[in-house]
């Protein structure tokens, strides 16, 4: 479909306008300082947004539950826990998790637990108009700015030159048809065609903020090549403490595990499943005991193959990481991308 | 920009997911954690970015905490056992049923015959309750928790040497420190968060010593790991400090100004020589004198111990000659130095500032000092106890003894935690009543003749101390399921039921803290008000200190100078033998905490538990012809138990080592009991063991199998010995 470009004044008017419709799902900023995701926002809740708001926990958890029953069983029939939920907007999702969502849409394209969360949701992107703290989106071809096809609704800022701030103009582009249906009733102007333009333009300014970032580039190229030395792997995933950290911040992490969980009281089974950790020793173990991935460099490897590798284009047409920097905060052996692209250019060079 | 206002969970509607951020109940490093709540459960966790130590991250136990504190598998009801059978009971029968009995416990053998054993997996008011209960209500200062057995000797040794027995700097030192000397601790299994600020320290250029009879994670990147023999650490410490001396490496302005007892200790390390010290320990000469030259020219050395430290007959003195050498290179009182015990439970540190030890009140105020018994007495307006207090290893023999009728247990699991497994099923077979407070039907639940539901972390308000000394605010994000309640509820009902009500008169968890505040000189400044805009504060918190404490000893100490103490090595209580030839000793696994009753209920957790737990050096294996994952049988002169072995490169030949987190191959079956006389801290850090294979085809049996076939079996050997 062509994308229709319109002018939104405020932020506020294309809320209040989506809470009629939606269930409002809003980055917050809590009172410890915390910034998340939440559901049900009040409508006067302005929302978080933006480089400087990237939530440590993405909106992965919203598709794709951290915990959730699959079906239960009765001693007699098998009956599905189908996610009961009503339609919802996620209003100022970041590029980078916006693509990690299109990534995800396609691993789990044939599951009906993601599906039924995912059609039941309208997505609203937001432009980032700088690179945000750990950042490295542009590299992997998943920002700054939000791409027509990851989401239904874009807003980018079109206001960042001017200085009195009372005034706040938006370029809102309807990326859907879930996006156009979503806009029923609300009253906009169309955007001047030279608008498309313009943000392509603001995307040029915003890039040239970023930080060179070269060296993921050619530790991609390394890591391709198969040039990187087992002992390095093996440095590396010394100071791996198997915490899981990484895949379960990582937005395209969709590893999970099953369990089945008796009810004495109801003499039920409930079969859930969970986020799992390819970091995990028990994650490849085989029945037998064989495991492929024995050692903790070849799972620390193997991970990084994961979101590196050219192997993985033709499935999903991209690389499995989307530069949001999140391993790099919350992996406690200091392994996160950065850490380990810098070192794999800096040995793989000498 | 924008800045929304915060959501209050009330403003929402039941149905939807809700996070509080609260603190994590796993080990004692306090890392922030995000629950996040749906249909009045906690369905799945957040790491948090903002949290003054956490900073974003979390270990593989933190992560699966909603595993643990799942309702299915918690206990519902009260439950008094008739007839061998738990049979449920509602809270009033419950607790005039125990009100009842202590009375008549009281009145027949007096109030030292019954005991309250605190939690430190509970919160600060949780704790301050239950001491208050023992002191106030029962009349008796038996009270104890686990610190026991894992850091009471530092409190003592650290009391005797600097005045004070905790973490005498913070986390955040571990990055401004040059050196970072590890001692007996293996802190990324175990304070995993503390173990990766090392190791990124350590990537940015500090330099790293690890001492350690195991090749733990940290000992691989270490700059230096000096693997000494089992139990040699006093020799070890008190080389270092001969060789500093020797050199001229000590800090002798610090010395003359902050410490006493230079000449003594001087004379005395002298008699560890430089050879003798490296044959003692199996250590090279030329290691000792580099990490004795790292540590104490460093402008920063960050000294950090553990159970590799406490756990061992000579636990109090080992804590002092770790003292001994920060103190002779002046490594304390200033950022980035410091001598800093790594705390095990998240609340091992406030169980002890709240004063649940026999011996001292909230604040380590003395209660063997009349003043101090005369102040709390005034202040809760009844008498308080006065006979000096048991220890739990006391009152365990006492009840063997036949002089120790009940116990109440909050949260503990000593029937697989504690020394010497068969002693302690004894010492609680021979109480009249054993109360257990828990979550679910834990080894030592199931011994007992009334179980009360607890309510867990996630299910209340209150404050938690990390190692630190940073109290930080509990927040509650779900109601306790079925009848479970919070442990200072069910203290001041009970009160109540024993016609003492008045003396617990709580409404909530922060009047508790402001009463407790009001008695204690380090927590005078503290509010929850104060704790909720600070993310936490470390203690002592007072006029003088009001924003708190990161840094102790900056000026002076608590006794004024320090105090340098001649220390003896000390051989282990029991070394390998003919019969049994090899050294055993424990350790902790990254994934699992304590008695696993938490953790063993994820499914993630529970798979990276080993199918074998004993772990051993390639070569000894060999030597005894067993391949790894062997099933073998593992004896020492107190019990036997049944696993599998596993390679592992971490051991020197000689020694084992097995976990403690498993109750079907507890390592308690073998540890030995003997005792740290000041701490009655028991030696589970070394012990003498035996191995055999098992037959080719039979698989190991777990701890119960085993002593239900010494069942059948026993009458029998007892038949034929009278027969002899």
């Amino acid at each position: 479909m062509s994308n229709q470009l319109f002018v939104l004044n405020e932020l506020a008017l294309l809320q209040k306008h989506l809470a009629k419709h939606y269930e409002l799902y809003q980055i917050v900023r809590d009172p410890q300082g915390e910034e998340a995701w939440q559901e049900n926002v009040p409508v006067d809740t302005l929302p978080l947004y933006g480089e400087a708001h990237l939530p440590l926990a993405s909106a992965k958890g919203f598709f794709f539950a951290q915990n959730e029953g699959l079906y239960k069983f009765d001693g007699e029939t098998f009956t599905t826990i189908k996610p009961k939920l009503s339609p919802r907007a996620l209003f100022g999702v970041q590029a980078c998790d916006l693509t990690a969502i299109f990534y995800q849409d396609q691993f789990f394209k044939d599951d009906p637990y993601y599906q039924a969360r995912r059609e039941q949701s309208l997505l609203v992107g937001i432009d980032c108009s700088g690179p945000c703290e750990k950042g490295f989106c542009p590299i992997v071809n998943a920002g700054p700015q939000v791409a027509t096809d990851h989401a239904d609704l874009i807003l980018s800022n079109f206001n960042q030159e001017q200085q009195d701030g009372l005034e706040t103009t938006w370029l809102l582009i309807a990326a859907s048809n879930k996006g156009v249906d979503s806009l029923q009733g609300l009253k906009l102007e169309k955007a001047p065609d030279n608008w498309r333009h313009l943000r392509s333009e603001f995307k040029e300014q915003v890039l040239a903020k970023f930080a060179d970032f070269t060296y993921i580039n050619t530790s991609i190229e390394y890591i391709n090549d198969g040039l990187v030395p087992p002992e390095l792997w093996e440095e590396l995933s010394v100071r791996c403490l198997a915490c899981s950290g990484c895949t379960n911040l990582c937005p395209t992490c969709s590893c999970y595990a099953t369990s089945d969980q008796t009810d004495s009281e109801s003499n039920s089974q409930t079969t859930v499943r969970f986020w799992d950790s390819c970091q995990f020793d028990g994650f490849q173990r085989e029945a037998s005991g064989h495991n492929p991935s024995h050692l903790a460099a070849q799972r620390t490897e193997r991970f990084w193959f994961h979101k590196f590798s050219d192997d993985y284009l033709p499935e999903f047409g991209r690389y499995g990481c989307v530069g949001c920097g999140r391993c790099e905060q919350t992996c406690p052996g200091s392994i996160g991308v950065h850490t380990v692209m810098r070192k794999i250019e800096q040995q793989c060079c000498n | 920009m924008h800045e929304s206002a915060a959501v209050s969970p009330q403003n929402k509607p039941a149905m939807s997911k809700t996070i509080v951020n609260s603190i994590c109940p796993f080990c004692g490093v306090g890392c922030g954690i995000g629950l996040v709540t749906e249909k009045g459960q906690v369905t799945e966790v957040q790491a948090l970015r903002n949290h003054p130590i956490s900073q974003g991250q979390l270990c593989s136990k933190g992560w699966n905490t909603a595993f643990g504190i799942n309702p299915r598998d918690r206990i519902t009801h009260p439950l008094i056992k008739q007839e061998g059978q738990f049979v449920k009971v509602g809270w009033p029968q419950a607790l005039a049923h125990i009100a009842d009995k202590l009375t008549g416990y009281i009145r027949g053998y007096g109030a030292d015959s019954v005991g309250v054993i605190s939690s430190a997996r509970a919160t600060n008011e949780d704790n301050y309750a239950a001491q208050k209960f023992a002191r106030a209500v029962l009349k008796t200062n038996n009270i104890d928790h686990c610190a026991r057995i894992c850091h009471s000797p530092s409190v003592a040794g650290l009391k005797q040497t600097l005045g004070s027995g905790a973490m005498t700097n913070s986390i955040d030192d571990v990055d401004k420190a040059e050196v970072i000397l590890v001692i007996g601790a293996d802190p990324t299994e175990n304070h995993a968060i503390i173990g990766g600020r090392i190791m990124g320290a350590k990537l940015r250029g500090s330099k790293l010593i690890v001492i350690d009879p195991r090749v733990t994670r940290l000992a691989q990147v270490a700059d230096l790991h000096l693997q000494l023999k089992l139990g040699s650490n006093i020799a070890l410490l008190n080389g270092l400090v001969n060789i500093i001396l020797q050199q001229g490496w000590q800090n002798t302005e610090f010395l003359s100004k902050r410490c006493e007892g230079l000449v003594e200790l001087q004379a005395q390390v002298a008699n560890y020589p430089l050879d003798e010290v490296a044959k003692v320990c199996g250590v090279k000469g030329e290691d000792l004198v580099a990490a004795a030259k790292l540590y104490s020219q460093a402008n920063t050395a960050f000294l950090a111990y553990g159970m590799g430290i406490t756990q061992f007959v000579s636990g109090t003195n080992n804590v002092i000659a770790v003292s001994n050498l920060a103190l002779v290179c002046g490594q304390i009182g200033r950022q980035g130095t410091g001598i800093n015990p790594l705390r095990g439970q998240n609340n091992v540190q406030g169980a002890c500032d709240m004063g649940c030890l026999p011996n001292v009140y909230p604040d380590y105020q003395s209660a063997a000092d009349e003043r101090v018994r005369a102040k709390f007495a005034k202040a809760w307006h009844t008498l308080v106890a006065i006979e000096p207090g048991l220890t739990s290893l006391g009152m365990s023999n006492q009840a063997r003894k036949g002089k120790f009728r009940s116990q109440i247990i909050f949260g503990e699991d000593p029937v697989v935690t504690d020394p010497d497994q068969n002693k302690v099923a004894q010492g609680i077979k021979a109480l009249d009543m054993l109360v257990v407070v828990e979550l679910s039907m834990t080894e030592t639940a199931k011994m007992a003749d009334v179980v009360l539901p607890a309510a867990c972390f996630a299910e209340k308000e209150g404050t938690f101390t990390n190692c630190e000394r940073r109290v930080q605010l509990v927040r509650q994000a779900i109601a306790p399921p079925f009848e479970a309640k919070v442990d200072w509820k069910i203290l001041a009902e009970l009160a109540d039921f024993m016609g003492m009500g008045a003396l617990m008169p709580w409404q909530n968890s922060e009047q508790i803290f402001v009463e407790m505040a009001n008695l204690s000189p380090s927590f005078s400044g503290m509010s929850y008000a104060l704790l909720e805009q600070q993310q936490g504060v470390q203690w002592p918190c007072n006029e003088a200190q009001p924003m708190g404490s990161p840094c102790l000893h900056g000026h002076t100490f608590p006794i004024g100078k320090a105090r340098l103490i001649p220390v003896e090595q000390t051989p282990t209580a029991e070394s390998p033998d003919r019969q049994y030839p090899f050294w055993l000793t424990t350790n902790r696994l990254h994934y699992h905490y304590g008695c696993g009753s938490m953790t063993r209920q994820s499914p993630l957790l529970e798979r990276e538990t080993p199918d074998g737990l004993l772990f051993i050096h390639p070569q000894d294996a060999r030597d005894l012809g067993l391949v790894d994952h062997q099933a073998v049988g593992v004896r020492s002169r107190r019990g036997y138990l049944e696993t599998r072995i596993i390679y592992s490169e971490q051991l020197a030949p000689g020694l084992l080592s097995m976990p403690y987190h498993f109750k079907e191959a507890p390592s308690n079956q073998l540890t030995n009991d003997a005792m740290d006389l000041l701490t009655e801290m028991p030696e589970l850090k070394a012990c003498a063991v035996n191995l055999q294979a098992l037959d080719a085809n039979r698989q190991p049996r777990s701890i119960g199998e085993i002593i239900e076939a010494n069942q059948q079996i026993l009458p029998l050997v007892a038949g034929t010995r009278t027969a002899l």
